[in-house]
C-alpha cells in the first residue's frame, strides 16, 4: 500500500523514520554522545593515575569507571558508529534506495540505544551516585569468578550482561541487513568485482558479527543462568570452567577488533585514492585481503588466553594463526601506500587522518605481533604494554579513520564543508595528544606495571610516564572540542558543499548533498569501479580497461 | 583549467514518484519493550510485565505493517538533474601499456614455481645428509638430529641423551613431515628471491641467509626452548643450514627461466598515473 509523504514533526520525522540515512546519522550522532562521555571517564582515569598514591577517587569509583570505559568504547561508541556510517553509506555507494530491511534497520539501532541506556541506568541504580550506583565494576571482558554472584552480589554485573544483550541483538540485526542489501540490492551493473571498497568491506564486517556475536550472547545467557538459577557453566568448584568464559568472550572478542577496524579500512580505502587521484591500487588484492582476514581472525582468539596455561602446541597454534592474519594486514598497507606512490596528494584533513592511521596502524600492528608471541606475551600480559597497544588500535587506527570519515562525508550528509583550517588543528593537536598518551604508555607496561590499578607505590619508574601520559589526555581533549565545535559551527555556518566536493568516484557523490529520501531518482547503472569517473570522463572511461 | 561538466544520464529516464518504506514507531516500540522486559530483571516483575505487553502491541503492529503488503509512501522525485563536474585536468593512462616494454623494477626472468620446489627437495636431502652426519659422528645415532626435530611439537623433551638417541617412529613422522614442509616452503622462497639477487645468489643465499636464519634462533632459543637449545650444537646446525641453501641455490638456478611481463605494476593495473607520465595538453 501506498499513501503520498506527509509532513511530520521532527521527532516523527527522525525516531519513527525506517530512512537509512536517517538512522545511519541518529547511530552516529548516539555515538558521538558515548564518545564524550566515554572521554570523559578516560580523563578522570588518567587524572586518579597521573601521580603515585593519588586519592582523587576510590578503588571501587576507578573500577567501575575503567569498566564502563571499555565497555561503551567498544559496544557503544565504536560499533554504533561504524553501522551508522555504513547505514548511511551503502546503499547510496551501490544504487540502492535503502537497506533490505528498512524497518529491521529501525529496530537495529534501537535495541543498540537501548543497551547503551540500560549500561548507564546503572549509575543512578542503588547506592549513592557519586560512588557509581550500582554500575559494573568487573571489566569489559568481565572474566569468571569475578561476575559469580559471590564476588559481584548486587545486579551492577547484570546491568553489564543485559546492556550488552540487547546491543548484540542490534548488532545481528545490522550485520543481516548490511548482507542482505549488499548482496541483492546493487544497482544494475555493479557487480562483486564493480562494488566499491567500502561495500566490500562491511559485507566481510556482517559476517563477522553474525558469527562472533552468537558465542558473546551464549556466553552471557550462561551467566545469567549461573547467577539466577544457581547454574554452574563458570563455577570451577562445582565442575564448571572459568576458562571457558575466557573462551567464549575472546571468540567474539579477537574477532572484534577486526569488526571494528575492516569498516575502517574501508573509509582508508575510499578516501586515499581520491586524494591522491589514482585509483585504488591492487583492488582485488584488497578484497581477498578483507575476506582473508575475516576468516583468519576467527581463528586467533587464545593468543590472549597465553598465560592461561594451554599446551604448547595450543600457543604454536595461536602465535601462528596471530602471525598470518599479519599478512593480509600488510597487504593492505602496501597497497594504500602503492596508492600514493605517484599521486598527487593533497593533504587535506581526511587525507591528513589516513596518513595518521597508516603510521600508527603499523606500529600498532608491529606491537601486536610481538604480544602475539607467547613468551613475549607471558611477560606482558595484563601490563600497560598491553593497554597501550589496544589503544594504539583503537585510537591510532579506528578512532582516526573514524574522523577522517566525518571530515570526507561530512559534506555529503549536511551539505556543508567542516572547516578546513579547525580540521587541521584537530588533526595536530589530536597526533601530539595521543603519541604523548600511548607511546609513552608502553613503557611503564615494559617496566612492570600492571592494568586496572588504581594507583601505585613511587620509585619503580612509572611516574614520569604516567604524567606524560596524562598530559596527552589533555591535548587529545581538546582536540575532541574542537572537531566537536567545528562540527557545530560548520552545520549552520559551513561553506555550501556541492554535490561532489572532492571530485570523487563513488556514487554518494552523485547525488545532491545532502541526498534526497529516495537517494537517487532512478537507479544508475555503473560500468567500471569508478562510474563517476566515467561519467566525468567519458573519452576515457574506466569500462575500457576492466 | 578545464572543467568537465556532464548531468546523470540516469536521470533521465527517472519517474515522477517513488515508493519509499513508511515511517513506522513499530520497531522502536518492540525494542523499548523487549528492554523493559530484561530491565524487570534488575527491578521489579512489574516492569517485565509492561514491557511483554508493549513487545506484544509492537509486534501486531508491525506486522500490520508489512502484511499482506509492505506499506509505503510515495515521494515526490525533485526535476532538476543533478550537475556532476570535476575541475581537474584529464590525466592520460600509462603509455607503456601500448609501447615497448619497460623494466622498471621487477626481474626480467623468474624461476617457475616448480624450481622452488625442487631446489627445496634437494636442499632438504643434504640438509638431513649433514645433520644425520652429525648424529653418526657425535652420537652414534643417526637418530639423534631426527628426534631432536619432532621434539619440537612435544611440550616435554628432558629425557635422557640414551632416550634421545634411540628410535622412535612417531618422532620420525612428525620429523618427516616438518622437514619436508619446511624445505619445500623455503625452497619456493629462494625460487622467489634468487631473481632479486644480481649478484652471487648462491653466497647470499647459501651462506648469508643461513648465517642470519642461524644466529636468530641462536639469540632466541635459550628464551623459547630452553631445554632443546642445550641440546643443540649451533656448528652443526649452520653447517647443515648452509648445505641446504647451497645445494637449493644450485638446483634452482639450473632451472629454465621464465620472461616476466615487463609492463610496469602500474600500468599492469591500469590506472592513471600522473607524475610519471606527460599529462594531456600540456596544462599545468
Amino acid at each position: 500500500m501506498a499513501i503520498p509523504k506527509s509532513s511530520r514533526g521532527v521527532v516523527s520525522e527522525w525516531l519513527f523514520t525506517a530512512d537509512h540515512k536517517k538512522i545511519g546519522l541518529m547511530y552516529i550522532v548516539y555515538s558521538l554522545l558515548f564518545l564524550v562521555i566515554m572521554g570523559i571517564e578516560a580523563i578522570l582515569m588518567r587524572i586518579q593515575l597521573a601521580h603515585p598514591h593519588a586519592s582523587f577517587m576510590s578503588p571501587q569509583a576507578f573500577n567501575r569507571l575503567f569498566t564502563l570505559h571499555g565497555t561503551t568504547g567498544v559496544f557503544f561508541v565504536a560499533m554504533p558508529i561504524l553501522f551508522g556510517f555504513g547505514n548511511y553509506l551503502v546503499p547510496l555507494m551501490i544504487g540502492a534506495r535503502d537497506m533490505a530491511f528498512p524497518r529491521l534497520n529501525a529496530f537495529s539501532f534501537w535495541m543498540t540505544a537501548f543497551g547503551g541506556f540500560v549500561l548507564y541506568a546503572s549509575f543512578f541504580a542503588g547506592g549513592s551516585f557519586l560512588q557509581g550506583g550500582s554500575a559494573p565494576d568487573v571489566g569489559w571482558f568481565a572474566y569468571a569468578p569475578l561476575t559469580s554472584t559471590t564476588y559481584s552480589p548486587g545486579h551492577s554485573t547484570d546491568y553489564w550482561t543485559l546492556s550488552i544483550l540487547l546491543a548484540g541483538v542490534g548488532s545481528v540485526g545490522g550485520a543481516v541487513n548490511f548482507i542482505a542489501t549488499i548482496l541483492c540490492m546493487r544497482c544494475p551493473g555493479m557487480t562483486l568485482g564493480r562494488m566499491p571498497l567500502l561495500a566490500w568491506m562491511n559485507l566481510v564486517m556482517g559476517g563477522l558479527v553474525l558469527v562472533t556475536i552468537s558465542p558473546l550472547t551464549a556466553a552471557q545467557i550462561m551467566l545469567m543462568v549461573d547467577r539466577y538459577m544457581s547454574g554452574h557453566f563458570f563455577d570451577t568448584a562445582a565442575g564448571g570452567s572459568v576458562v571457558m568464559w575466557m573462551h567464549f568472550f575472546w571468540i567474539f572478542g579477537h574477532p572484534e577488533v577486526y569488526v571494528l577496524i575492516i569498516p575502517c579500512f574501508a573509509f582508508v580505502s575510499e578516501i586515499v585514492p581520491v586524494f591522491s587521484r589514482k585509483a585504488m591500487f591492487g583492488y582485488p588484492a584488497m578484497v581477498a585481503a578483507s575476506v582473508g582476514i575475516g576468516f583468519v581472525s576467527l581463528g586467533v582468539w587464545a593468543h590472549h588466553m597465553y598465560t592461561v596455561g594451554m599446551p604448547s602446541y595450543g600457543n604454536a597454534f595461536f602465535v601462528l594463526t596471530t602471525m598470518i592474519v599479519g599478512v593480509p594486514t600488510g597487504i593492505k598497507i602496501f597497497n594504500w601506500l602503492a596508492t600514493m606512490w605517484g599521486g598527487k596528494i593533497r593533504f587535506a584533513t581526511p587525507m591528513l587522518f589516513c596518513t595518521g592511521f597508516l603510521f600508527q596502524f603499523l606500529i600498532a600492528g608491529l606491537t601486536g605481533i610481538m604480544l602475539a608471541t607467547a613468551p613475549f606475551d607471558w611477560q606482558l600480559s595484563n601490563s600497560y604494554f598491553v593497554v597501550a597497544h589496544f589503544h594504539y588500535v583503537i585510537v591510532g587506527g579506528i578512532l582516526f579513520t573514524i574522523f577522517a570519515a566525518f571530515y570526507y562525508w561530512f559534506p555529503k550528509m549536511t551539505g556543508r564543508m567542516l572547516n578546513e583550517t579547525l580540521g587541521k588543528w584537530h588533526f595536530w593537536i589530536m597526533v601530539i595528544g595521543f603519541h604523548l598518551t600511548f607511546d609513552f604508555m608502553h613503557i611503564p607496561g615494559l617496566l612492570g606495571m600492571p592494568r586496572r590499578v588504581y594507583t601505585y607505590e613511587p620509585g619503580r619508574g612509572w611516574e614520569t610516564w604516567n604524567l606524560l601520559s596524562s598530559i596527552g589526555v589533555v591535548f587529545q581533549a581538546a582536540a575532541v572540542l574542537i572537531f566537536v565545535y567545528n562540527m557545530i559551527q560548520s552545520y549552520f555556518k559551513g561553506a555550501p558543499a556541492g554535490n561532489d566536493p572532492w571530485d570523487a568516484w563513488t556514487l554518494e557523490w552523485a547525488t545532491t548533498s545532502p541526498p534526497p529520501d529516495y537517494n537517487f531518482a532512478a537507479i544508475p547503472e555503473v560500468r567500471s569501479r569508478r562510474p563517476l569517473w566515467d561519467i566525468k570522463h567519458p573519452e576515457d572511461p574506466d569500462w575500457k580497461y576492466e | 583549467m578545464t572543467a568537465q561538466h556532464q548531468s546523470n544520464p540516469a536521470m533521465h529516464s527517472a519517474p515522477e514518484h517513488v515508493a519509499l518504506p513508511a515511517p513506522t514507531a513499530w520497531p522502536a516500540v518492540l525494542a523499548l519493550g523487549l528492554t523493559l522486559m530484561a530491565a524487570g530483571l534488575l527491578s521489579t516483575n512489574i516492569v517485565s510485565v509492561v514491557g511483554i505487553a508493549l513487545s506484544l502491541v509492537a509486534g501486531v503492529g508491525w506486522a500490520r505493517q508489512v502484511l499482506p503488503h509492505d506499506r509505503h509512501e510515495m515521494v515526490a522525485v525533485s526535476a532538476a538533474p543533478v550537475q556532476i563536474a570535476t575541475p581537474h585536468r584529464k590525466v592520460t593512462r600509462m603509455a607503456a601499456v601500448q609501447a615497448a616494454p619497460h623494466r622498471a623494477r621487477l626481474p626480467l626472468e623468474i624461476y617457475p614455481i616448480s624450481a622452488g620446489i625442487k631446489g627445496g627437495l634437494a636442499g632438504g636431502v643434504a640438509m638431513a645428509v649433514l645433520a644425520m652426519f652429525y648424529g653418526i659422528v657425535s652420537h652414534g645415532s643417526i637418530w639423534y638430529p631426527i628426534n631432536l626435530l619432532g621434539a619440537i611439537v612435544y611440550e616435554h623433551i628432558d629425557v635422557s641423551t640414551a632416550q634421545v638417541e634411540a628410535f622412535h617412529i612417531e618422532l620420525l613422522l612428525v620429523a618427516t613431515v616438518l622437514h619436508l614442509a619446511t624445505s619445500v616452503l623455503v625452497g619456493l622462497l629462494y625460487g622467489a628471491i634468487l631473481p632479486m639477487l644480481a649478484r652471487r645468489p648462491i653466497l647470499l643465499g647459501g651462506v648469508f641467509a643461513p648465517l642470519v636464519w642461524t644466529g636468530f634462533l641462536h639469540s632466541i632459543l635459550d628464551i623459547v626452548d630452553p631445554i632443546l637449545n642445550q641440546r643443540i650444537d649451533w656448528w652443526w646446525f649452520l653447517a647443515s643450514q648452509i648445505g641446504f641453501g647451497i645445494v637449493a641455490g644450485l638446483v634452482v638456478v639450473r632451472q629454465v627461466r621464465i620472461p616476466t611481463w615487463q609492463y610496469p605494476l602500474a600500468a599492469r593495473a591500469g590506472v592513471e598515473t600522473p607524475g610519471m607520465m606527460d599529462e594531456e595538453n600540456n596544462h599545468s
